[in-house]
């Protein structure tokens, strides 16, 4: 299984975690599809997405929203792709989406057939068993437009994420709460930094604590 | 100057100075003395109970009105200030003929003119009786070198509208039984009007602007528009059917004086009469040529009747009441206008070369002081120059949409024309395919549906290309293209849909190439600029004439709660959220960040993104 978990921030935040996912792929001129949180505005975000990446030579990109109608033909070859990327946005509308359409359980095939799986923020939350760290910090957070009372998303890992990281007590409180109730391992990441999963192999790149069971660790 | 905004609430001496752009802004106008038999003027006194609904503080801080550093919001100074320039209603012929009374000091001192331009529903035909017949000219404002036409609609019943003439007769301004009549406006004109103009400028499609919308008591409203000049080909030919020379030389002069003055037309001022009246219809031909091309291509439809009263001078959109952006091309849709049916999209195109067949006759007229009859101006050099821009713009156009970058395209054309026009012809084909149900009647005309989705293979292919590196299967070509419109007969892969599916792939693919060997790059790298071009021009969810209709409705429904800066602020995010074009980089939000999202509006935002989806196929 190949994943890579970004927090968020732009190109040059990344740079390293980009490093590292290129390391992972194995073949020459890869294809990467983009799949937005939203296709709000999404065109632009895929320009950037683009630039991002055209510096590690990809040459072939797919632009693929899922709130959107589609047809089969570019679903297929999304699901041919060498690396997908989850965009970040409203993890709420994400996954209403993503569940709507079959994507969720197609991506999770995708995965284990050895595809490469990447998530910014929303994305990288939707790789987790659930996407209840969206909704938090209680005073900046993800707005549940859509009602969504089904939470559970890919479950690929056995533990939660919350991109955007700010080390301060105001989150950390919440936090621990959580993983008292949760029971699960909770990682946060501030912009810039991320976890890359290659099979058993799990790196860290840039500052990232775990929390568990009320308790924060620095990992990195 | 912001700080002296937010000292001065309360503060009269600071808000006047701050508002003291407003107090230009007062009935003069100088058409009025230079085209002194081309306008009605009229008295007027302030209109009360008005409140600001709208205000668009971006258009205001543009034309010099306001501050660059004020703040979007609407303090009590600045509302007084709009209420004090812009509520007014004149003081027409019925409240003359009844002897109606105003307190003196509600009468402004300057008088309001409502122009007069040809009009074909009134029973004169010729442009004596017609003109501006609920709207008045508020003046003009000058800033960065251009200046400013300001009218306000809704502003009373003038002698110049179809009711005063049809029924020989003069109406109260309000009088509930005459709609057009009545000189009223109401706050949905407005809106409408906001909405799809704001989408069509930030498209760069010249349009009329709304400046604001004050609104009374019903619904009724003033609307007021800003342009830098409101001059409609209407306004020439009133003066050419009734052989006035004298006027119609007035009205070319003072147009040709604004077009110098704004920097439209830069090398005019220095030519003799002749020459310039010659210049102008260049102009005109060129204009109207590319105008009917652009607006042919987006599908965007203007009944471009030849008394040129829905059109600017300068091609601009003005008067949004019968204007649609189809989804798809259904270029058989017909307007049902009660007593007549409008032109289709691609009529329009001969219309618009009728009116630049009109403006040869006038330039004619103008220079040897005879009126010609107009047949004899049906081979002049204007409309084979029009024929070559029309032609012209349309490969550009084309090629745009296609998502190949400008300064190429030009010199594919140059260099190819043979190649693009080979893509063309296929592209056309799919285009114009239409439904086998045939023509049906629709809530507003007839229509006959299109059945491709061109926007669709537009912004598909070149990814696929780029993924695959191969020609679609027909089958897929069909999938992707067809429309919801599309029902299995018309999809049906005939000898000749085969034929035209190999022959638009092929012919695509060799502009890419051709492409590519101008900019020596890779076919590769061509696609993928092509990809990123295309899925903003082509996106997936683009304004419909409907869906701008659903967009309002759904407006009105909130506005009570909306502040007018919010709705202005609502109006910017939705008009950003509709720019088309591949050369403005938008910031990325990432809303789990927090940033960039304004709270209020934004489940309102989405109800209308989610119209714009549902309608994007249709009329």
């Amino acid at each position: 299984m190949k994943l890579v978990l970004y927090s968020g921030g732009d190109a040059r935040a990344n740079r390293e975690i980009d490093n590292e996912l290129f390391r992972m792929v194995g073949v020459s001129n890869p294809l990467m599809a983009y799949i937005p949180a939203s296709s709000y505005l999404s065109e632009f975000e895929f320009q950037h997405f683009v630039d991002q990446y055209k510096r590690f030579r990809v040459k072939r990109f797919l632009h693929f929203p899922v709130d959107v109608p589609f047809d089969k033909i570019l679903f297929k070859e999304v699901l041919k792709a060498d690396i997908i990327h989850l965009g970040g946005g409203n993890t709420f509308h994400f996954l209403l989406w993503l569940r709507k359409t079959k994507m969720l359980e197609a991506l999770k095939d995708y995965v284990f057939r050895g595809g490469i799986l990447t998530g910014l923020s929303a994305g990288a939350i939707m790789m987790t068993p659930d996407i209840s760290t969206a909704g938090m910090p209680s005073f900046d957070r993800d707005e549940n437009h859509d009602n969504i009372k089904n939470l559970d998303a890919m479950a690929l890992l056995e533990f939660d994420f919350f991109p955007h990281y700010r080390n301060s007590p105001r989150y950390d409180a919440e936090f621990r709460r959580f993983t008292r109730k949760t029971k699960r391992s909770l990682y946060v990441s501030p912009d810039g930094a991320g976890i890359i999963i290659d099979g058993e192999k799990r790196t860290f790149v840039g500052p990232t604590w775990l929390f568990h069971e009320g308790k924060k660790i620095a990992i990195n | 100057m912001v700080s002296s905004v937010k000292k001065s609430v309360g503060d009269a001496v600071d808000s006047k100075k701050v508002y003291s752009a407003f107090a230009k802004i007062n009935g003069d106008h100088p058409f009025k003395t230079q085209v002194s038999e081309g306008r009605v003027e009229y008295r007027a006194r302030t209109k009360k109970g008005g409140r600001v609904v709208f205000f668009h503080f971006d258009l205001a801080k543009e034309m010099g009105l306001l501050p660059k550093d004020h703040p979007n919001t609407l303090n009590p100074e600045l509302e007084a200030q709009i209420l004090e320039t812009f509520s007014i209603q004149i003081i027409n012929e019925w409240d003359i003929e009844n002897n109606i009374k105003f307190p003196e000091n509600e009468i402004r001192p300057n008088t309001y003119m409502a122009t007069r331009y040809l009009q074909l529903q009134h029973p004169d035909k010729s442009g004596r009786t017609s003109g501006d017949g609920r709207t008045v000219w508020n003046g003009t404002i000058r800033n960065q070198g251009v200046t400013w036409d300001l009218s306000s609609c809704g502003t009373g019943g003038t002698k110049l509208s179809p009711a005063v003439n049809i029924q020989k007769k003069y109406f109260q301004s309000g009088d509930p039984s005459v709609s057009y009549g009545c000189g009223c406006s109401e706050t949905g004109e407005g809106l409408e009007t906001l909405f799809f103009s704001e989408v069509f400028d930030k498209n760069r499609i010249k349009t009329e602007r709304l400046l604001m919308t004050i609104e009374y008591d019903k619904g009724l409203a003033i609307n007021v528009r800003a342009y830098p000049n409101l001059m409609r080909p209407s306004h020439f030919f009133g003066h050419l059917k009734q052989g006035n020379y004298k006027t119609l030389r007035h009205v070319a002069d003072y147009h040709i004086e604004r077009q110098a003055l704004n920097g439209a037309w830069l090398d005019v001022r220095n030519k003799g009469p002749s020459e310039k009246y010659q210049y102008m219809l260049s102009q005109v031909a060129r204009t109207f040529a590319e105008t009917a091309a652009r607006l042919e291509d987006e599908y965007i439809f203007c009944w471009l009747d030849w008394d040129g009263d829905n059109i600017l001078m300068d091609g601009g959109i003005i008067d949004y009441g019968s204007i649609r952006q189809f989804g798809l091309f259904h270029s058989e849709y017909r307007y049902d206008d009660v007593q007549r049916f409008s032109t289709t999209i691609l009529e329009q195109k001969q219309k618009a070369k009728y009116i630049v067949q009109c403006f040869a006759q006038i330039t004619d007229f103008l220079i040897k002081k005879k009126k010609r009859p107009l047949a004899d101006f049906k081979n002049h050099s204007s409309l084979k120059m029009f024929e070559d821009v029309f032609e012209e713009a349309k490969y550009k156009n084309l090629l745009y949409k296609t998502g190949l970058r400008e300064k190429f395209s030009g010199e594919l054309l140059k260099t190819h024309l043979n190649e693009v026009r080979v893509f063309r012809r296929a592209f056309t084909w799919f285009e114009r395919a239409k439904a086998q149900r045939g023509t049906y009647k629709v809530a507003d005309g007839i229509t006959r549906d299109a059945i491709f989705c061109m926007r669709d293979i537009l912004r598909e292919l070149p990814q696929l290309y780029l993924t695959r590196g191969e020609l679609l299967k027909p089958d897929e070509f069909i999938e992707i293209i067809r429309s919801s419109y599309a029902k299995k007969p018309d999809l049906r892969l005939t000898a000749m849909m085969l034929k035209q599916i190999q022959r638009f792939q092929v012919s695509y693919l060799n502009l890419v190439d051709l492409a590519a060997r101008a900019q020596k790059k890779e076919r590769h790298q061509i696609l993928l600029d092509i990809t990123m071009r295309s899925s903003v021009i082509n996106k997936y969810d683009r304004v419909t004439g409907d869906s701008i209709t659903y967009v309002v409705q759904k407006v009105a429904r909130c506005r009570p709660r909306l502040k007018p800066e919010e709705l202005f602020q609502l109006m910017g995010e939705f008009a950003h959220y509709q720019t088309l074009d591949p050369d403005t980089r938008t910031q990325v939000v990432d809303e789990a960040a927090g940033v960039g999202y304004p709270a209020r509006q934004k489940n309102i935002l989405r109800g209308m993104a989610g119209i714009v989806r549902e309608c994007r196929e249709g009329l």
